[in-house]
Formats: C-alpha cells, sequence, structure tokens
C-alpha cells in the first residue's frame, strides 16, 4: 500500500473504532463494537435505532468529534451508517 | 418500457412489480414463532404487527435464505427468497425440534404479492386503499379486507408489498396500473428493483455470492443472534475467532468492469468484483467488491481492473450511494403534485473515478 | 342520594388566568394565554413562546413550590364554585385524585399530602403520574369512588408547572413548534403550558347543590408502541374513547362535541383524527364538531385533562362549543374543519367527549353531559380474583422466598439484585430499558406466567395494568439530570428524558409484554402497590373492558431522597374475573390517619360477621420499600391462602396520603352477600 493509502485507512480505522465504541457505550446498543458492520443501517432497520436515538446519537457525535449535525437539516444524511458518519467526521477534519 | 424508464419510476414517482420470485408460507400455531426462530440466524423481537428481517444460513454459514418474519398474533406470515417452500420445510424437519405445535402452508398459488416502490408510492397507496396507510410505520403490516400489506422494500425508497388472493391481486394489479401512470410510474422489472437494491446496500439472496462469504464478510451481522443456537452458528463462531480476511464494499467505476473481476492494488491484488451494473443515478457503474478487509473502506482511489494493458480505476463508496427522494418526501405535507417544490439534493453526491 | 357522580364546581389557574370567571371570559373573547416564556432564557432553544399563568411568568422558584401554589388557588376557586368550606370537607368522607408528575428530587405523592393537609381532606388522596393524562385519569379514577361509595365528594384535578428542564427536553426531542401551537392547523408541533384545575365531583343529591354536569364515564387505554410516539393509526386512542363511551352507556351519535388533546404536533393531531374516524365512522366523524384548547392553553400536560375539560364545562354552560385559538386552516391528515373560529361557536349539545393521550402511550377519555342526561344504572358487580403472583427484591426471588422471610420476620439479606431479563423474555427487544421498567416487567412477565397466561389477539387489549411507584427510575433521573450538567440544557439526553415520568416503567413494561388495556401508575407514597390492586379490583368489578388487570409496584433505590426507597423491589399481583382458589371480598379505602375505617369499610363489604384469621400490616419486615411492601404483603396473603394456612386474611396499610385494606378469602368457603 503506498504510505498515503497506509494512513487513510488508519484514520479511518480508528475513527470507526471510536464510533462503534460509542454506540455501543453510550447508545446501549448490545452488540460488541467488531460486530458493528461499518456499512448496516443504524435506524429502521439494521441495527433498529429510532427517532430519539437520532437526537442523542448527533449530539453525542457533535461533542466527540467537534462536528456540527445538530439542527443540521442534512444530519440524518449522515447518521445513516457507521461508514457516512466516518465520513463526515474526516471531512470535517480534513483528512479525506 | 427501458431500464432507464423503470429506474426514474421507482426513484421519482412510484412504480409496481409482482414478486413472483418471493415465496410466501404461513406458520399456524402455538409454537409457530419458536419453529421459525430455530432456523433463523437472528435474534426473533417479537411484535404483533412488525416485520423482522434475518437469514437462513447453511451449516457452512452461507446464506441461503433471505427471510421476512411478520408475526401476527400466532400466526407468521414469512416471505422468502432463495429457497422454495419445499426446502424451507425441510430445514424446519431438520432443525426445529419436532415436538413444536405448528402447521407450515404456502399460501401460493392462491395468493399474489405485488409490490409498490417509490417516493410517492405512499401516495398511490392512500388513493387505492386508504388514507391510513400515512401511518403505517416502516416494517410493519397491517390486514385490510383483501389481504395484508407490508411495508419494507429493498430500493430505500417508500415500499409496499400486497399480499392477497390471485383474483384479488388480478384486479389490485389493474387498478394500481392506472392509477400509478399519473405518477409517471410503470410497472417495472426485477433488473430494475435489483439495481435500485444495489445501489442501496442492500443484500440480494439472488445474486449468489462466492463460496466461503458469511454475514461477516457480508456486512450482515445485525441479522445474527449472539445469544441462540442456529443453523451455521458454529461456523461464525469459528469465523469470528480465525478472523475475517475480506469484506464486502460498494464501489463505484465509469465503465469496463464487470462481476468476477480481479482487482488491484498498487502492490498487490486486494479483492475481486461480485456484482456491478450500470446505475441511472450514479451515470456510471455501481457494484460491490469482495476486498481484502485491510483496505474494506469506502473513499479509495487507489484500486484498478487490469483490461489487457490499460487499467480502469474504481473508487470505493460508503454505501447508501443515493440521497434518495423517499428521504425528502413527507407525507403530511408533500404529493407527487408539488415534487418540483423538493430540496433540490441531487440523488447521486458522489463522483466517478 | 345516588351514586351518580355529579359535578358541582371547578376551579382553575391557567395561563388565561387565575379564577374560572377570569378563564370564561377570556375564552369567550378567543383569548390565548401563549406568549413569549419570560421565566427563563429560551435563547438556546428552537421555541420561545410558552403558556403561563398570569402573574407567575417570570417566577422562577422551586417548581414544587409553584405547583402547590397553582394548586390552592385552583382548589379554592373550585370550593367557591361549589359552595363548599374547610369545615365541609373535614368530613372523612372527602378524597382528592392528583394528576401530577413532578420529575424532581422529591416523591411525587408529596404535592397531594400537602394539599390535603391544607384543605383538610381527611379520605385518601391519590396521585396518577401518567404525564399528559394524569388528570383526566384522576377524573376518571373519581368517578369511580363515588359509584363505588368510597367517597361522597372527590377534588379532582391536575397540576404542572412549565420548568426549564422540561422545556429543554421537549425541545431537543423536536416536538415543540416555534411561535404558538395550531392545533390540527398550518404550524407543527406543540406549546407547552402549566396550571391546575380542580372539578368537585359529588354523589348526586347529596346536598343542595347545582350540579352543572354529570360525569357520565370514562375509558383507559396503552398504546404499547413507543416511548415517545403515539401509534400512528390511533389504536390506543379509539379504545380509550371506546371504553369511555361504553363506560357512560352512551352512542356515538350522542355525542355532540369532542375536546382532542391536539396538540399540534404531528404524530399526535394524525393519530387522533384515524382515531375519531375509526370510532365513529366517516359521516359522523366529519360531521362532529370538534377543536383543542391548547391554542388557549398550551400544553398543560399533567393539567391539561382536566383544564381542557373545564374549558368545555365553561362553554357547555353558555350554549358554546370550544374553539381551537390560533387556527387559521387545516393541516392535510387531520380534520378537515374543526372548530376554528376567533370566538367559540354557539353549539347546543348534550354530552361531550374530552380525550388525551400521553408519552408512553397512555391514553384516557372521558364522557360529561348536561344535567338531565339519564344517569346509568349501576351494574351488576362482578367477583375479582386473584390468580398469580411474582415477587423481586434482594433475597427474594420466588413466591416460597417471599413466605420464608415473613415466617422468619426479619429483614432479606442484603445482596445486589440481579436478572437477566433478556434470557426471561428472549422475544422482547429490552435495548435502553431503565431500571425500574426491568424489575416491574420481570415481575409481570412471571406474573402472567404463573397464571397460565400468554397474551395473544384480543387478551392483549383487554389485560390491564396498574402500576404504584413513587418516582421515575433513580438511573434515567440521573442520567437526565447529568446530561443537563455536563452539556447544558440545550442537549438533554432525550432517550433519559423519555424516562423521567413516574409511568415511564408501565409504559415499557406493557409495550414489552404487549398489554394495552386499562393502565395507570398511581401513589399513594408507602401502600401505593396495595392501593394499585384495590383500584385494579374495582375496575374488574365494575368494568367491561378488560377480564385481568396486573397490580404491581415497583421501587428503585434511591437513598438520597426524603422518603426514598432504600432498595430496590418489584411485586406484581393479577387479578381476574375468571374463579380461582382466592378472592378479593372486600375493600377500604381511607385517608392516612383513618386505617381503621378502611378496614371496618373492607370488613363491611365483604359482609361477615367474623373478623379475618390473619391480618396482615404490611410494612415489616420490608421496610425501606415504599411502593412494593404492601404489594408483597397481598402477595404473602395469597400465598398463605393457597396452601391453606388461613381461610380469610386482612391486608392493611397506613400509606403515606392513603390507607388501604383489602381482604382476601378463600373460595372454598361460602359467605352470605
Amino acid at each position: 500500500m503506498t504510505t498515503d493509502l497506509t494512513d487513510y485507512v488508519a484514520s479511518r480505522v480508528a475513527i470507526l473504532d471510536l464510533v462503534r465504541q460509542m454506540l455501543r457505550d453510550t447508545m446501549k446498543l448490545q452488540i460488541e463494537p467488531e460486530a458493528i458492520d461499518p456499512d448496516a443501517p443504524l435506524f429502521g432497520t439494521g441495527l433498529g435505532m429510532d427517532s430519539v436515538d437520532a437526537v442523542e446519537l448527533v449530539i453525542q457525535l457533535d461533542g466527540a468529534f467537534d462536528l456540527e449535525l445538530a439542527g443540521s437539516p442534512e444530519a440524518f444524511l449522515t447518521i445513516r451508517t457507521v461508514n457516512t458518519i466516518v465520513d463526515a467526521i474526516m471531512e470535517a477534519s480534513g483528512e479525506s | 418500457m427501458s431500464l432507464e424508464d423503470e429506474y426514474r419510476a421507482v426513484r421519482y414517482g412510484a412504480a409496481l412489480s409482482r414478486m413472483e420470485h418471493v415465496g410466501l408460507l404461513r406458520l399456524r400455531g402455538d409454537d409457530a414463532i419458536e419453529a421459525v426462530d430455530a432456523i433463523c440466524s437472528g435474534d426473533l423481537w417479537v411484535r404483533d404487527g412488525r416485520m423482522l428481517q434475518t437469514l437462513i444460513l447453511d451449516e457452512q454459514a452461507q446464506p441461503i435464505a433471505d427471510v421476512y418474519v411478520c408475526p401476527d398474533d400466532d400466526t407468521c406470515i414469512l416471505m422468502v427468497e432463495g429457497i422454495t417452500p419445499e426446502e424451507f420445510s425441510a430445514c424446519l424437519a431438520r432443525h426445529a425440534d419436532p415436538d413444536l405445535e405448528f402447521e407450515l402452508e404456502n399460501l401460493r398459488p392462491e395468493h399474489d404479492l405485488l409490490s409498490l416502490h417509490g417516493p410517492y408510492a405512499w401516495e398511490v397507496l392512500s388513493k387505492w386503499l386508504t388514507p391510513d396507510i400515512i401511518g403505517l410505520p416502516y416494517l410493519s403490516f397491517y390486514r385490510f379486507d383483501r389481504g395484508v400489506c407490508f411495508r419494507a422494500g429493498k430500493t430505500g425508497e417508500f415500499g409496499y408489498d400486497l399480499v392477497m388472493r390471485s383474483e384479488d391481486a388480478e384486479v389490485a394489479r389493474r387498478e394500481l396500473l392506472e392509477l400509478i401512470s399519473s405518477f409517471g410510474g410503470a410497472e417495472v422489472s426485477l433488473e430494475t428493483l435489483d439495481l435500485c437494491a444495489l445501489e442501496n446496500g442492500f443484500f440480494s439472496i439472488r445474486h449468489g455470492s462466492p463460496e466461503g462469504l458469511t454475514p461477516l464478510e457480508l456486512q450482515l451481522q445485525w441479522r445474527i443472534s449472539t445469544r441462540k443456537p442456529f443453523p451455521g452458528a458454529l461456523a461464525i463462531e469459528e469465523r469470528r475467532a480465525e478472523g475475517m480476511t475480506r469484506r464486502l464494499t460498494h464501489f463505484a467505476a465509469r465503465d469496463g468492469v464487470k462481476t468476477g473481476d480481479a482487482l488491484h492494488g498498487p502492490d498487490a491484488p486486494v479483492g475481486e468484483v461480485m456484482t456491478v451494473a450500470f446505475s441511472p443515478g450514479a451515470g456510471g457503474l455501481v457494484g460491490t467488491a469482495l476486498l481484502d478487509i485491510s483496505v474494506a473502506h469506502p473513499g479509495i482511489d487507489e484500486f484498478f481492473v487490469r483490461q489487457g494493458e490499460s487499467t480502469t480505476p474504481i473508487r470505493t463508496v460508503s454505501s447508501p450511494l443515493l440521497v434518495n427522494r423517499s428521504l425528502l418526501v413527507d407525507p403530511h405535507r408533500h404529493s407527487y403534485s408539488t415534487r418540483g417544490d423538493l430540496s433540490p439534493l441531487p440523488l447521486w453526491q458522489g463522483s466517478l473515478p | 342520594m345516588s351514586y351518580t357522580p355529579h359535578i358541582t364546581g371547578w376551579g382553575v389557574a391557567s395561563a388565561l388566568g387565575v379564577g374560572r370567571e377570569r378563564l370564561r371570559s377570556a375564552l369567550l373573547r378567543g383569548e390565548t394565554g401563549i406568549a413569549p416564556v419570560q421565566r427563563f432564557d429560551t435563547s438556546l432553544f428552537r421555541a420561545k413562546v410558552g403558556a403561563m399563568v398570569p402573574g407567575y411568568e417570570s417566577d422562577d422558584r422551586d417548581p414544587t413550590a409553584l405547583c402547590l401554589e397553582f394548586g390552592s388557588l385552583a382548589l379554592r376557586d373550585a370550593l367557591e364554585h361549589a359552595r363548599l368550606d374547610l369545615d365541609c370537607l373535614r368530613s372523612r368522607r372527602v378524597a382528592l385524585t392528583l394528576g401530577t408528575s413532578l420529575f424532581g428530587d422529591q416523591n411525587t405523592e408529596s404535592l397531594a399530602r400537602d394539599l390535603a393537609k391544607a384543605f383538610s381532606i381527611e379520605g385518601p388522596a391519590i396521585t396518577i403520574s401518567t404525564a399528559c393524562t394524569s388528570s383526566t385519569q384522576a377524573i376518571g379514577f373519581a368517578a369511580d369512588l363515588i359509584r363505588e361509595g368510597f367517597a361522597d365528594l372527590v377534588l379532582a384535578g391536575g397540576i404542572d408547572a412549565l420548568t426549564p428542564k422540561l422545556f429543554a427536553g421537549f425541545d431537543a426531542l423536536g416536538v415543540l413548534s416555534e411561535g404558538p401551537c395550531t392545533p390540527f392547523g398550518l404550524q407543527i408541533g406543540t406549546t407547552l403550558g402549566e396550571g391546575a384545575g380542580f372539578v368537585v365531583i359529588e354523589r348526586g343529591g347529596m346536598r343542595d347543590a347545582v350540579t352543572y354536569s354529570v360525569l357520565r364515564g370514562y375509558g383507559l387505554s396503552g398504546d404499547a408502541f413507543h416511548e415517545t410516539s403515539p401509534d400512528p393509526r390511533g389504536r390506543g386512542v379509539a379504545a380509550a374513547i371506546r371504553g369511555a363511551l361504553d363506560d357512560a352507556g352512551a352512542l356515538e351519535a350522542e355525542i355532540g362535541y369532542f375536546n382532542a388533546h391536539g396538540t399540534g404536533t404531528m404524530a399526535n393531531d394524525t393519530a387522533e383524527w384515524c382515531a375519531v374516524q375509526s370510532v365513529f365512522g366517516p359521516e359522523l366523524g366529519g360531521a362532529l364538531p370538534l377543536s383543542s384548547s391548547k391554542g388557549h392553553l398550551g400544553h398543560a400536560q399533567s393539567a391539561a385533562g382536566v383544564l381542557e375539560m373545564i374549558t368545555t364545562l365553561e362553554c357547555m354552560g353558555a350554549g358554546l362549543a370550544p374553539t381551537t385559538a390560533g387556527f387559521e386552516g387545516a393541516r392535510p391528515g387531520g380534520p378537515p374543519s374543526p372548530v376554528g373560529t376567533k370566538k367559540p361557536q354557539p353549539l347546543a349539545y348534550e354530552l361531550a367527549l374530552s380525550s388525551n393521550s400521553a408519552f408512553g402511550g397512555n391514553n384516557c377519555a372521558l364522557v360529561f353531559g348536561n344535567a338531565g342526561a339519564a344517569s346509568v344504572d349501576p351494574e351488576e358487580v362482578r367477583p375479582v380474583f386473584v390468580s398469580a403472583a411474582a415477587a423481586l427484591s434482594s433475597g427474594v426471588n420466588t413466591m416460597d422466598e417471599l413466605a420464608s422471610i415473613y415466617e422468619s420476620e426479619s429483614p432479606p439479606a442484603e445482596r445486589k439484585l440481579r436478572i437477566d431479563l433478556a434470557a426471561e423474555l428472549p422475544r422482547v427487544d429490552l435495548r435502553g430499558i431503565d431500571r425500574a421498567s426491568e424489575l416491574l416487567t420481570a415481575v409481570t412477565s412471571r406474573a402472567l406466567a404463573d397464571a397460565g397466561m400468554q397474551l395473544r389477539g384480543k387478551a392483549r387489549e383487554r389485560t390491564g395494568l396498574i402500576a404504584g411507584t413513587l418516582r421515575a427510575s433513580a438511573d434515567s433521573l440521573e442520567r437526565f439530570h447529568e446530561s443537563v450538567e455536563r452539556r447544558g440544557l440545550a442537549k438533554p439526553d432525550t432517550t433519559a428524558f423519555a424516562q423521567v415520568l413516574p409511568s415511564a416503567a408501565q409504559s415499557a413494561c406493557a409495550k414489552a409484554l404487549n398489554i394495552r388495556g386499562p393502565q395507570s401508575t398511581i401513589t399513594i407514597g408507602e401502600g401505593s402497590g396495595l392501593m394499585a390492586a384495590a383500584l385494579s379490583a374495582r375496575m374488574l368489578a365494575r368494568r367491561r373492558d378488560s377480564d385481568r388487570i396486573v397490580a404491581a409496584a415497583v421501587d428503585v433505590r434511591a437513598d438520597d431522597i426524603e422518603g426514598g426507597a432504600l432498595a430496590d423491589a418489584a411485586c406484581a399481583l393479577v387479578l381476574c374475573t375468571a374463579p380461582t382458589a382466592v378472592e378479593v371480598a372486600g375493600i377500604g379505602l381511607a385517608g392516612p390517619e383513618h386505617l381503621d375505617e378502611a378496614i371496618a369499610e373492607a370488613q363491611r363489604r365483604w359482609g361477615s360477621e367474623e373478623p379475618p384469621d390473619l391480618v396482615i400490616e404490611s410494612s415489616k419486615p420490608f421496610a425501606g420499600m415504599p411502593a412494593t411492601s404492601s404489594s408483597f404483603a397481598l402477595a404473602h396473603a395469597l400465598g398463605l391462602l393457597r396452601r391453606g394456612h388461613a381461610r380469610t386474611v386482612l391486608v392493611s396499610s397506613k400509606g403515606t396520603t392513603a390507607s388501604v385494606a383489602i381482604i382476601l378469602t378463600s373460595t372454598e368457603i361460602t359467605h352470605d352477600n
């Protein structure tokens, strides 16, 4: 792998792990972090979170990753899966 | 109708399809749910009127069926893709406790399944069935006079499945076709629905996967129970202990990529293409690839397919790939007639490599 | 003197003013009490308005003190209207049913206790804490107290105050509208309010009072759907409305006006309209005059039910249908033409129906009408039996363990109470369940299993749940308050907020086990479990909308609160109409200082000359479990009777705000009735 690719993957994996940990610990999903598929839907089907969870998740993400999702009309697009959350975090920190 | 037209119907209006490839089964009896629980991979968190999506795996943990379980008191309706009713029955015989009390019934051919998909599918149904349909939550169902209406769908748009007696289904199909013509709609083929499913990251059992793929690689762990025994459970445990070496990842490309193509990275092969199709929404190819776990992440441009001397790049992407119009439509406020007022967010926010 | 509940007066402290005269004149002028919030800073919130009680707009003292003041004002107003004075009230046959859901540092029954003391109410004071249906249910239970002869006069109502934390929680959930709410109208969202209201309900003909209206009946149900969203197809609301009509012996066509819960949120308004159409049919439903009072009063939460009923009573008396203040056009998916004129519309009607719905899915509807409407004959009373029980606390996991604690007379060993609910209920999604919900669900599910009941089909609508508990679960309260401290009012933990109601456990249990029948959460402080059993028994005896009711209690350790539980505990008993070996032979209710009266009442209703074989006074040996200890006593009595160790047992509790006595008998003995 090129160095760039290696770094990119390393950053992604680090954030991926943090987000999965947050889903398990703060959102109380009863599933091991490694078992949270990065592309699994978080709401509706998939991990089955609901609209009340969405509000809390957005607050948690904003706090932990310095995002500004709360109140943004496009927040719901960002939090569709763990990977889309990681995309947003990496974009916000200029790493993508 | 061309694939493009059918696609437009699903993505922007309302589309109808006959789902002849989906098995319709009904289990009745005190132990109906227990029987299903014995062969399905996921925890059956049963609530009346709700639907659960789960899998049936073989002993090597490879998916053989994609199942919606719909409990309704002591009846359970199942929508099954991938195996026949006879194979389902054999599975029950093999894995469920023989003392369980239940009866299995194949609802076909007396019944048919019609599906509606699209950002305004709810509006079609609110005219054909009842305005209350707007209140039906995702993954739930209810009985009406002529059958059962399920809200599900694998396209990323509003989706409704109607199970009715065949005579009623035929009449319904004609009535719905007439209604959807004013919604820019059409009857669409399975190929179009499969394309939409691919774009939205829905697993398709019918696009058979290479040997050795379990829910771990397929990103379907959310359909796997960690607390009960089921066919394939041991194989999953073993795979977990060994560690996953590959993972399904979505990608986009301009052209020149086919199923089975090997994928290469800067230094070494990284995987292979599993499914690929032209997406009118993206204006290029979209597909799934099985990638080495160390690089199975979206946002990577370094991989390519070799074609003779030249290479075709692919870009890995997160799924779902699209900003479905259904996400922007609020049935309480919007309607097909005011579709021009919808938010101008483009359907596809990515770009091709 | 009859047992028909007559409404002889009412009083308010509302956003439209203190006192019913101010309320009436404001209603007639079509005024709104919604205004920019002054009590606290709203710059962090999306919503900016609220419906505060005039004169208190900037009053930011402790909400409990504010509630006490609102309640006192409303009570005084009501007594004046009904021409009652404190001497009159000093009679022991006066009761208080209060809807309130304080979610703070005090036990919920403290407000009822303080009001009862201030107003010399010597009879039982029962607090109902089911969020937005609290006061509606309080009025319904008051009707029962009168009909059953447990009280001759009941002051029934509700109180709530608008606090920053409440505002923050609702705002974070996205259910508040930025400006004043327009129920069924074009703005989406609700506006919070506050206030207090009381109606005076008494036996017809008891004294020289003016009967303004007759309380014909009420209905209760649960959605068993979600913590904060109602069943979108309104099935629970429809069930409550049907229950009320049935209890009132009224036909749909007899209802001349419907006062909707109508909060203004999409979820509530569409579900409610679905329910109306489902119950009344498209023709009657389309023609039924309906409106929501929340445009005038905001969403007064625990006081919503009583204030909205009083709004209807005021207008009904003037030959008017209340209007929906602020209405400027119908929202699609809702009623096309609610009463939405600037001022109330002239309308003559004999019967009105008022409905409310709450977080967690509780629904309650009332039917009331002009004096002169035929009173309903007292229906046949059915015998009520106890079929099963389950008990849980440190050292108690089975009924046998419960029995041995009583036999040894020593308190249970101090061991952390651990249960694996996921293993007991593998088919239920228990994600996010808090401690109180977990305990209550465990005992309720075990008791139902012990009774051989699997809730299927119709049984789900015909099974009810009444839970006695003093406050919301300590872990949810802590999580919520901590999130506000750490992240500020703009970012409260919304999943915790949905659970900071005393009724959250009852709602979660009902959802987990599919219990859709009549349900409620009540408290009398110490003794709540026994009161839940008494209310359950009376409902089964009189009503036709359920076959069994689980009477339960739960305590979660909160030893930092005065009077808080010292340990986790829960207990559930299944009461039913199908005969079993143990019958509920007599019930007595009285004020907290009059346990002897409650016992005498139970004995009298039982009708036996002999005293009971055994008497269990409930607090020992389970001290420090205020809600649950009395349920344990009742469960123990059940065990003794089943094992033949006694033929008749009296269980009593000198509760904090009421005394309760229940006599259980073995059905093998014959007794004269």
